[in-house]
């Protein structure tokens, strides 16, 4: 025996079918006339993007300097770089800024994969959960207040991540003389090379270091990372490849710096004690 | 039957349609675009409901951006980013159809947002709908892989180590995780068979997909109609119930099926 509920969903769109079949128009042409119409409003604008895409690009059109849009493309990739800026499409700066927010190793979880899978079962059982016939707004009170916190939030982080300071190599560079004398390796040139290959490698963009940096991803403060006296061969096998030696660990590989660049990088993180 | 001269103007219309009807004959095609034609929509709906249209537009203009771009593109490390410039830069109108793609992505992301929102509003989900819903979620997925994989593709810095992180995020989940970084990377790390692996899920795999569950999606709108705006005065649903049929309830979901055209 159906329940009520399902009794007068059925009648419902019973009632429905032949409102429409009374009372309603064919497809073609009036509803197609719309479809067109937006349609060819769509194709325009994909164009006119490509259009100002490339014709706001200074020079000739065809460098790698940013117009309106952006770069046309970028240097070409490169494993072995020693600066990087890892920055998704702008449809993503909202699961990218969410990696600023959850920034503790412990919560970053929840960041990467929590909450988007959350949303995601949410968004799959929607229909199941609001199960209601009712359609009109002016009913769905929670819908609506569903509706603004989703578009809020996703709005606010898209925008976030869209102004998001990356940690720029040449700055920070300026910062090395003040890192040596506060964590006392002024007279350690092995740990100011590597000082200053951290400065610019892009360390940076996730790790946090003396009070500046990014705090993505769960990327720990490097401040006094050797006072857990870890050792150069671990510094240089960790920086060679991360996750072999810290499962589950996002931090890309660099081995593409070349084994003496990765020694001058341990020693600069052996050497930071956060000043002791 | 007709044994009188037919006339010379119904003999023109008898070759004109005679291909029509021989394929109609035999494959019933033309009656389902008949069908799907000029089937009967509710009289009030408006131009937020053009947003699902737009969305196939815009997919189609990246399902053959993106073919064209396939023929210059070459999917491995020593080539790709050449073979991304010499589109943008020596190929007739290879920068609009490579721009086209670049910015139809956005488009197309930006459309199935705002037609899922508006389904949202239009409670256009509830039932009997809920099926295309649950697709419609899938095919936003979808299109967030291609934009994900596709990101890759020029191999450039910000595409190369945006990646290398994405897949590193990837690999964090618990279970599942390090295998989806396994099989995206074609490996433990990012390496030259990432690239071409890459290209194969953006432009055969997901697309593929995405064909499959947009004809899923529009036979389901066909099958089960378009809503009305839920504030119309003449919504289709609210009418006044007329007697009941002697079948029941079933009737109103079984009634469906396409009316041939010319039998």
């Amino acid at each position: 025996m159906p329940s009520d509920r399902v009794v007068e969903r059925r009648r419902v769109f019973k009632q429905y079918k032949e409102d429409v079949k009374e009372r309603g128009k064919p497809f073609f042409p009036y509803a197609m006339f719309h479809d067109t119409v937006m349609s060819f409003v769509v194709v325009l604008v994909i164009i006119g993007l490509a259009v100002i895409w490339k014709y706001t690009t200074p020079g000739d059109h065809q460098t790698t300097q940013a117009g309106w849009l952006g770069k046309l493309l970028d240097a070409p990739a490169d494993p072995g770089t020693i600066n990087f800026v890892p920055r998704p499409d702008w449809y993503f700066y909202f699961l990218f800024y969410l990696l600023r927010i959850f920034k503790w190793p412990e919560t970053v979880i929840l960041g990467t994969i929590g909450i988007p899978t959350i949303c995601l079962v949410l968004l799959l059982a929607m229909p199941f959960i609001d199960v209601r016939g009712e359609r009109r707004l002016s009913r769905r009170p929670v819908a609506i207040v569903a509706a603004v916190l989703v578009i809020a939030s996703m709005g606010i982080l898209t925008y976030k991540g869209a102004t998001a300071k990356e940690a720029l190599g040449t700055e920070l560079l300026a910062d090395v003389p003040h890192w040596a004398v506060s964590e006392h390796f002024q007279n350690n040139p092995e740990a100011l090379a590597g000082a200053r290959l951290f400065a610019v490698a892009g360390c940076l963009n996730c790790h946090t270091y003396n009070g500046v940096g990014g705090g993505f991803a769960g990327a720990p403060d490097l401040t006094a990372e050797g006072a857990k006296n870890k050792g150069l061969a671990f510094q240089i096998s960790h920086l060679t490849c991360p996750s072999c030696v810290n499962p589950g660990s996002p931090m890309p590989s660099f081995a593409g710096l070349g084994p003496a660049r990765l020694r001058t990088l341990a020693a600069f993180l052996e050497a930071s004690r956060g000043g002791k | 039957m007709a044994t009188r001269k037919l006339t010379r103007s119904e003999q023109l219309q008898q070759t004109i349609l005679y291909p029509v009807d021989w394929l109609e004959e035999r494959s019933g095609l033309v009656g389902g675009i008949k069908y799907f034609l000029f089937r009967k929509v509710p009289g009030d709906i408006n131009w937020f409901q053009t947003l699902g249209s737009a969305t196939l537009t815009a997919f189609l203009v990246q399902a053959l951006t993106g073919a064209i771009l396939a023929m210059y593109y070459k999917p491995d490390p020593q080539n790709a980013y050449s073979s991304i410039q010499h589109i943008t830069n020596d190929i007739f109108a290879g920068w609009l159809v490579r721009g086209m793609h670049r910015w139809g992505a956005s488009v197309f992301i930006i459309l199935m947002f705002l037609h899922m929102g508006r389904v949202f509003l239009f409670g256009a989900y509830k039932y009997p709908r809920e099926l295309n819903w649950i697709i419609g979620v899938l095919l936003l997925v979808m299109g967030l892989g291609e934009g994900f994989t596709g990101y890759l593709l020029p191999w450039d810095q910000t595409s190369y180590w945006a990646t290398v992180v994405g897949i590193n995020i990837n690999g964090t989940a618990p279970f599942l995780g390090p295998f989806i970084a396994q099989f995206l990377q074609g490996g433990t790390y990012i390496n030259p068979d990432t690239l071409s692996r890459f290209y194969a899920i953006h432009m055969l795999m997901i697309p593929g997909a995405i064909f499959a569950l947009i004809g899923l999606h529009l036979y389901l709108v066909v099958r089960l109609g378009v809503t009305s705006p839920p504030w119309s005065k003449e919504a289709a649903g609210t009418g006044p119930l007329k007697q009941p049929s002697a079948n029941g309830d079933r009737s109103g979901l079984m009634r469906f099926a396409p009316r041939r055209g010319r039998s």
